[in-house]
């Protein structure tokens, strides 16, 4: 429809900053010291899974579905919903990825597959995605109530994701990015609709992902 | 379009000028300017209450409060006219915690709209709306954005005749779809349109505000500050010398003084988050209004800035 072309980003924001970030706030009080707890554990498998521990690798892939599955549960269905109804679409779509983690960890897969590249790429993002991201709040400006964490909120459980997708060498990579990155465009596009530094973060993780994908590819 | 002054002042009805009665028996404070619903010559006060973005808090009750006050200040200057739709999120429900807070205003005007294209759950998305309101009925229900409106306008003109609502409308925003708004206008019994309309925006003044004349309908200005871009835009800039000519003491009553100025709007529906913003707002529906020659002068001096 050519009315399409008389929007701008903006016409799809339909909240504010100060609301969506006390949310945030509002959420992260609720739960700690969660965050930690789903840090820590993230931790505690993909350190192992990156020395190449066979055992640390076979959980990755289910916690990881864990982390969306609360991330869609408590964060996207019961909480940003209630400010913008297209989130309820959102959270259904976390729920898949978080199935099609677990289908994924369920189908047999070859012993080893990450290249050097890959696995030392993924090391990098795993680690913005869960110690970085969360300071990404203060770089933005915002209070540090503000932060996101892994497994609590969708963008760092998505770079986490990828970082640990790479880690592990998941060979249906097919399967299990195009959710992942339609997020990140989303996420990316309403933290620039609302003038956030954070904006960049989302789209960074994607680039990062891609090129550690093409780079290192064998 | 020519506006004269005098037509200006008869297309108001300034408190002096017109019977006090019926604003009286509705509590309202005097001095506030009202403009007749032309379907049935009910006053109703020019600046109204927009609710998208501002409203939509989700359950913080923090901000919950605000809005509440926001509607308490609003109500407590005269307002009337509060306007909401399904597709502003948690809006309806911040609305409805308000009006409980304040035990349903007698004078609320409220105004809602239809947002679904299966018009056949156009019926249980306005009882839905109507539940998080928590009133009996709707005073306006529109067509939000002519979503499925062939479908829904005949279901809402039941509706009015049924005694299930007062009046009904169609709503546009942004300049969009005016030749299709033009037409429904034009072909159905429809009360109220509501469009864009500031002092950079102007696009309905070629032929939907004449239209509206014509037709007997009235008009809600809607986006009076651009969600708030306008003001962003020229609020560091230098006031005109000659503000208090158009009725104004600061850049939000200058651009509604302007929107109120035209004869054909009925009322504007400013959205904010303050209660010292709504009162400013409402303060622009009293006092003098700019005349035609003023309202060209208006125009030159913000597209300059």
């Amino acid at each position: 429809m050519s009315d399409w072309g008389t929007y701008t980003l903006a016409d799809f924001l339909m909240f504010s900053p100060r609301v969506y970030f006390r949310l945030i706030e509002r959420y992260n009080q609720e739960f700690w010291p969660l965050q930690l707890a789903f840090i820590a554990g993230a931790l505690a498998l993909l350190v192992p899974a990156a020395l190449q521990v066979s055992r640390a690798r076979i959980a990755v892939l289910p916690l990881f579905a864990l982390a969306w599955a609360f991330c869609a549960w408590q964060f996207l269905w019961t909480r940003y919903a209630s400010i913008n109804w297209a989130m309820s679409y959102a959270a259904a779509v976390f729920f898949a990825q978080a199935g099609l983690l677990v289908l994924t960890a369920l189908l047999p897969r070859s012993p080893t597959d990450a290249g050097g590249l890959r696995r030392h790429g993924g090391i990098g993002l795993a680690v913005c995605g869960l110690l970085a991201y969360p300071f990404i709040a203060l770089v933005a400006g915002r209070s540090p109530a503000t932060a996101e964490t892994f497994g609590m909120m969708p963008d760092p459980t998505v770079a986490t994701t990828f970082g640990a997708m790479l880690i592990v060498g998941q060979k249906r990579l097919w399967l299990l990015l195009p959710i992942p990155i339609v997020w990140c465009v989303y996420s990316g596009l309403t933290l620039w609709a609302m003038e956030d530094l954070g904006a960049l973060a989302p789209f960074a993780a994607v680039l990062a992902m891609l090129v550690v994908l093409v780079v290192g590819r064998r | 379009m020519t506006i004269t002054r005098r037509a200006t002042v008869q297309g108001l009805g300034i408190g002096a000028l017109l019977p006090l009665a019926p604003r009286l028996a509705l509590g309202q404070p005097t001095g506030i300017l009202t403009r007749p619903i032309p379907s049935t010559g009910e006053p109703i006060p020019v600046v109204g209450l927009g609710t998208w973005i501002t409203f939509n808090v989700g359950d913080d009750p923090v901000l919950m409060e605000e809005c509440a006050a926001v509607m308490a200040a609003f109500f407590e200057g005269g307002g009337r006219m509060i306007d909401s739709s399904p597709m502003y999120s948690s809006s309806q429900p911040t609305i409805g915690y308000g009006l409980r807070k304040l035990g349903y205003p007698e004078r609320l005007f409220s105004a809602e709209k239809v947002w679904i294209s299966d018009a056949g759950q156009g019926g249980a998305q306005i009882e839905a709306s109507r539940a998080y309101w928590g009133v009996d009925k709707f005073d306006l229900m529109q067509v939000h954005n002519l979503v499925s409106w062939e479908e829904h306008l005949p279901a809402l003109l039941e509706l009015k005749a049924a005694g299930q609502l007062r009046y009904v409308g169609i709503t546009t925003s942004e300049g969009r779809r005016h030749r299709e708004i033009e037409r429904v206008m034009a072909s159905q019994p429809i009360d109220f349109v509501q469009a864009t309309y500031n002092i950079l925006d102007r696009e309905i003044e070629e032929r939907i505000l004449p239209l509206a004349r014509e037709k007997g309908i009235a008009v809600i200005a809607n986006r009076p500050f651009r969600e708030g871009d306008l003001i962003r835009q020229i609020e560091d800039e230098p006031l005109p010398e000659w503000l208090a000519e158009a009725g104004a003491r600061n850049w939000a009553q200058f651009l509604l003084k302007f929107i109120i100025s035209h004869p054909a709007v009925t009322c504007v529906i400013p959205a904010t988050t303050r209660v010292d913003h709504v009162r400013e707002n409402l303060e622009a529906a009293g006092g003098i209004l700019p005349h035609e020659k003023l309202r060209r002068r208006m125009i030159d001096y913000v597209e300059a800035l």
